[in-house]
């Protein structure tokens, strides 16, 4: 009796830990057999069998072509959104004017359909690499700009007053207190921005370019190839994870302090 | 005194290089790369543009009017796109672009339907569910054609949606004819073939509506700025177009060596679904390569009435520049 209690436990835990890679298993599973006994034609929904076909129909080095130029623009994008964002949150929260001017026109700039403004974009700054960064940082600025400044205003104000109490310069204020406080709330944009920087990406190479996964699916679909089409969403979809993911790895070795306590 | 010998040696063979160094232009497409698109790509692939001493880069792009903005605006110097686009654009934004050669002399439009919809001619549509997508510049025709045979927009069920999704519409029975390119039958044709279905196709050009349509543009600046260029340019194109179009194998083979996502065989199945639009009994008359004044004001008629533009608007003469072909 004694032996078949860990046994169930066991069972329970690897249950447990496998659920969700189990879940996924069932859900593409059903996919196959909705399309296999459905007998659903592939221009309508491909099946999983016909999507990985179509996959390894296109050669490996077209797939790291078309990765490779997504991936270039959507991290320049997410960079160069970095590099404008906590600057702005800081400048925002050290001077009330700079607040109040440039906060309307950040969310002026975050309500325009950055799918509409795409082509303006491309007329003005041309069909290489700087227009679509631009466009990719249009739509992952904002929510990094809106998690910096919240993360910063969330400092508890004794620690400010302390600060002030003891006279440090603001740059110590900015760096040593506020900043530390929104890591957190910095992450969590972050998080965000990171899957908008492939989107970014993507609406850019649906307005212009000659490569990139974007391209690749629009292409796809233009000639009718709807596993490809998929093979290539599928792609993008895991490369979008895969980034995620790493942000929060960044999170986890660099400020693991930042992380809440697990129960 | 070495190292003046050396410095001089240097400056002329940078000299010399920058003299050899062939003249660049960027070509515009105004969709995708695919069979139609064919010609530039066998122009590079076959060194007719090597031979004219050209360098050419080839930008896709994403429908008539983004190609003629990408002119306008400087980023490309000659490319395809639409002629009635053209004209429409010149007469509402006097448009700096010109048409310098006919590519397609037919309207490429057509209805596409099954063959077991009963539907065999524009007439037989009255009543039925007719698919479009949004953006195709077949839209703007469409009450013309419909005018033509004696119905209008109202005796019709239009409906659209993205472009992918009109052939499985069709084949699956969720309408009864699509709005298409006669360059993309083929690929209709396959997945009617895959449920055992058949196609066929009712040409607009076949009911009166034909005129010219997809032509080579180059931007007023470029002309210009480089008329020997582009006089140059305009025939290694034509030589691409007669070879593409009499090797089609080969031309599908060239667009698949540069664009490796389309497939050679079916870039050569579109050369062939677009042959008539390029030889036909227009170009019989004609002569291919030339535009005449009788036809471009023809275009022009249709293109005004299409877009509700008075016939006054422009002069079409001025949207075509034949000198550069002369």
């Amino acid at each position: 009796m004694n032996q078949t209690f860990p046994l169930k436990s066991w069972v329970k835990q690897q249950a447990n830990r496998f659920a969700p890679a189990l879940f996924f298993i069932g859900l593409v599973l059903l996919w196959e057999l909705v399309c296999q006994v459905g007998k659903v034609p592939n221009y309508i929904l491909p099946s999983p069998s016909a999507i990985i076909t179509a996959f390894f129909n296109v050669e490996f080095s077209r797939w790291m072509t078309h990765l490779w130029a997504t991936l270039r623009v959507a991290l320049m994008g997410f960079v160069l959104s970095i590099m404008i964002a906590i600057p702005l949150s800081i400048g925002m929260i050290r001077s009330e004017l700079m607040n109040r001017v440039l906060y309307p026109a950040l969310i002026v700039i975050q309500s325009t359909p950055v799918v509409a403004v795409a082509p303006l974009i491309i007329v003005l700054l041309g069909t290489e690499d700087p227009s679509r960064v631009l466009i990719t940082c249009l739509i992952t600025f904002f929510p990094l700009v809106v998690s910096t400044t919240t993360g910063m205003l969330e400092t508890p104000p004794e620690m400010i007053e302390l600060s002030q109490s003891l006279r440090a310069p603001r740059y110590r204020e900015t760096w040593q207190i506020r900043i530390p406080y929104a890591i957190p709330h910095i992450f969590s944009g972050l998080r965000v921005s990171i899957t908008l920087a492939i989107i970014g990406a993507v609406v850019a190479e649906f307005v212009a370019a000659e490569e990139g996964l974007g391209y690749f699916i629009q292409f796809s679909t233009s000639f009718f190839k709807i596993p490809q089409a998929f093979a290539g969403l599928i792609f993008l979809s895991v490369i979008s994870l895969l980034l995620f993911k790493s942000v929060q790895w960044t999170q986890a070795w660099f400020f693991p302090w930042s992380l809440p306590k697990k129960k | 005194m070495k190292a003046i010998v050396r410095l001089s040696l240097l400056a002329s063979l940078i000299a010399s290089t920058s003299l050899m160094a062939a003249d660049k232009v960027t070509f515009q497409l105004d969709w995708l790369p695919g069979g139609d698109k064919a010609p530039v790509y066998v122009g590079i692939q076959q060194g007719f543009f090597a031979a004219e001493d050209l360098e050419v880069k080839i930008a896709s792009g994403r429908g008539s009017t983004d190609a003629l903005t990408k002119m306008a605006t400087g980023q490309a110097d000659i490319g395809t796109a639409d002629i009635g686009a053209l004209m429409a654009a010149k007469a509402i934004d006097n448009l700096p672009v010109v048409a310098v050669f006919p590519y397609f002399t037919k309207t490429p439009h057509t209805f596409i339907t099954l063959k077991s919809s009963g539907i065999t001619s524009i007439k037989d549509l009255k009543g039925k569910k007719v698919a479009t997508s949004p953006f195709t510049s077949s839209n703007a025709f469409l009450p013309l054609v419909l005018k033509q045979n004696d119905l209008s927009e109202k005796d019709i069920n239009l409906i659209k949606a993205n472009p992918g999704a009109l052939g499985p519409m069709m084949v699956s029975g969720n309408v009864d004819a699509v709005i298409a390119w006669v360059t993309n039958t083929a690929a209709f044709e396959n997945q009617a073939k895959n449920t055992g279905k058949e196609i066929i196709e009712i040409p607009w050009s076949a009911s009166g509506l034909s005129f010219y349509s997809s032509s080579l543009v180059a931007s007023e600046r470029f002309l210009k700025a480089r008329p020997d260029v582009a006089k140059r340019f305009i025939k290694a194109f034509a030589k691409s177009v007669q070879f593409a179009y009499n090797n089609k194998e080969k031309a599908g083979a060239n667009v698949h060596k540069m664009v490796p996502e389309v497939d050679a065989d079916t870039a050569a199945i579109q050369l062939n679904d677009a042959y008539d639009l390029v030889y036909n009994e227009v170009t019989t008359k004609d002569g291919f390569g030339n535009f005449t004044t009788e036809r471009i004001l023809k275009t022009w008629k249709y293109v005004a009435e299409a877009n509700g533009l008075s016939e006054d608007a422009l002069d079409p003469t001025t949207a075509v520049n034949t000198s550069l072909t002369e």
